[in-house]
């Protein structure tokens, strides 16, 4: 589905990505972990266009998109839930979440049920709902996102990136994120997850990588990883 | 108390010219964070051609083609003189492009239709009609609406259409827009034609009323950057309000001071909100929640 190959990224002279290879099934939860600063967020904005790479490839559906720009990217399908929520601020709940659906909704004609997808999002964040109309600057951190979330899967995407989804929130809506991402796992959604709560994602995740100053330090099947002693001791001793 | 509100009256109508030409300021800073400096050479653009058209046809029907050359224009603009600027990055760039292509504009302008000040065709009559005693000419009315109609339209599509959602969200966050498919650099060409024909069309509703020339964008275009300025960059209601008070203040000046400290004023406040309240009367900080 995602295939991401000898990814080198920069910012100005500085390479902060070496040799990035990865890749993410069909209806699998992959997660990357490692510290901050390790490269997780570049990474990210690397594959979804955010950021140019400086080298390497990335596919979707193994349609090449490497250094094609984020707009490109996402009508191919990938959708970005970016790290620190990134709602548009001055626009209701709703419009925001159309916005998501933005490629299926012009030049004349609906793709796909939009109003339904839209309903299905509603379902899944009730919260939304209530806030309907509401501009999406005043909402509360949690329902920005639950929004990003919502926004993201407006695209009915073939690839759906959460980057730091539980960031800055409180220890209750952390685990309602990690419900919500267990549940689209479920729906059979393709998600490439990045977390500071490494054990939550690699228990929701069927495969993690870990990133360490901008390489791939090991990665494994999610549960090898969480029994790896080295793994352990540097990642999963104090998040929960 | 009658000569104040007929000052008043007229001050509304060249306000109104103020606030749309600083209406069009404000469409390409929202999107792109920058600004036309060529803003008054769009609106004497349009107004010549406006001029050259309505020799072969009606004024109402060169509106429209005036609109069109306007948007066009204002792709010009964008393509060659903010973009490249954009895309490397650089801060100040497009203030040298923008004004650079404002006085070539000028130039042009000069070539074509001569360094004198030509008088433009009323499409209304020119006798003033009498309202309490206050005279106002049926042009003035047409500014107004006119003015009023087009800032009107330009908030509907923000609204209610979701290609106007998609510019407010790239005003927003240019970034995050993106990311839903939204090609943004087409969002801030689309804003730079938006914000010429504005102009180009405030530049056909003010022609009748003053003498048209190469060289009348540039107090206008100055005046309206100090309006947009003292209402705030991004508030509607804020370039409406300036604009009448910047109107306002010069007829009234011009009557009880003198003509040749009409504009002194309006830059005064200007340079008051400046020192008070740097993003502008109505000027609003975006809700922003971490």
């Amino acid at each position: 589905m995602l295939q991401i190959q000898n990814l080198h990224a920069a910012y100005g002279k500085v390479e902060v990505l070496h040799d990035i290879s990865l890749e993410v099934p069909k209806g699998k939860v992959v997660t990357l972990i490692g510290s901050n600063g390790a490269g997780k967020t570049t990474t990210m904005r690397a594959v979804s266009g955010m950021i140019k790479p400086s080298g390497g490839s990335i596919s979707l559906n193994g349609k090449n998109i490497t250094g094609l720009t984020s707009n490109k990217i996402a009508r191919a399908g990938l959708a970005h839930s970016p790290e620190g929520r990134r709602v548009f601020a001055t626009l209701s709940v709703t419009d925001n979440l159309l916005l998501g659906a933005f490629p299926r909704l012009t030049f004349g004609r609906e793709r796909g049920d939009v109003q339904g997808d839209l309903a299905r999002v509603f379902e899944l964040f009730p919260r939304l709902k209530e806030r309907a109309g509401q501009q999406a600057g005043t909402l509360s951190g949690g329902e920005q996102q639950m929004l990003a979330m919502g926004r993201a899967l407006m695209l009915n995407p073939e690839v759906l990136l959460l980057d730091e989804p539980s960031m800055g929130l409180a220890p209750l809506l952390v685990n309602e994120v990690f419900r919500i991402i267990a549940e689209l796992k479920g729906r059979g959604i393709t998600m490439l997850l990045v977390e500071q709560f490494a054990a939550a994602a690699l228990e929701v995740a069927d495969y993690g990588y870990v990133l360490e100053n901008g390489r791939i330090a090991c990665h494994g099947p999610a549960q090898q990883l969480k029994d790896d002693p080295a793994v352990k001791a540097a990642y999963l001793g104090a998040s929960h | 108390m009658e000569i104040l509100a007929q000052l008043i009256v007229s001050g509304i109508a060249l306000g109104m010219i103020y606030a749309l030409i600083a209406f069009g300021y404000q469409l390409t800073f929202a999107t792109s964070g920058t600004l036309n400096f060529g803003q008054g050479e769009a609106l004497m653009l349009g107004a010549l051609v406006g001029l050259t058209l309505v020799g072969h046809m009606s004024y109402w029907l060169m509106i429209p083609l005036v609109l069109v050359f306007g948007a066009l224009q204002g792709i010009f603009v964008e393509r060659v003189g903010v973009q490249p600027a954009i895309k490397t990055k650089s801060e100040f760039g497009w203030i040298m492009t923008t004004i650079s292509l404002a006085i070539i504009f000028k130039n042009v302008a000069e070539n074509i239709w001569g360094h004198d000040d030509i008088t433009f065709p009323s499409p209304l009559p020119t006798e003033p009609l009498q309202f309490m005693g206050i005279r106002v000419l049926p042009m003035e009315i047409l500014v107004v609406v006119g003015a009023l109609a087009i800032m009107l339209a330009v908030e509907l599509f923000n609204r209610k259409s979701i290609y106007g959602k998609a510019v407010v969200a790239t005003s927003n966050d240019r970034d995050a827009a993106g990311l839903m498919g939204i090609n943004t650099g087409m969002v801030i060409t689309f804003s730079y034609a938006l914000s010429s024909m504005t102009a180009a069309f405030a530049g056909v509703l003010v022609a009748p009323l003053t003498l048209t020339g190469a060289t009348m964008g540039v107090v206008l275009g100055l005046k309206a950057f100090a309006v947009a300025i003292i209402g705030g960059l991004n508030s509607g209601m804020g370039v409406i309000v300036g604009g009448l008070i910047l109107g306002i203040a010069e007829t009234t000046t011009g009557y009880y001071v003198s003509t040749g400290y009409k504009d002194v004023p309006g830059l005064l406040l200007l340079l008051l909100v400046l020192a008070i309240k740097p993003a502008g009367m109505f000027g609003k900080s975006v809700i922003k929640k971490v």
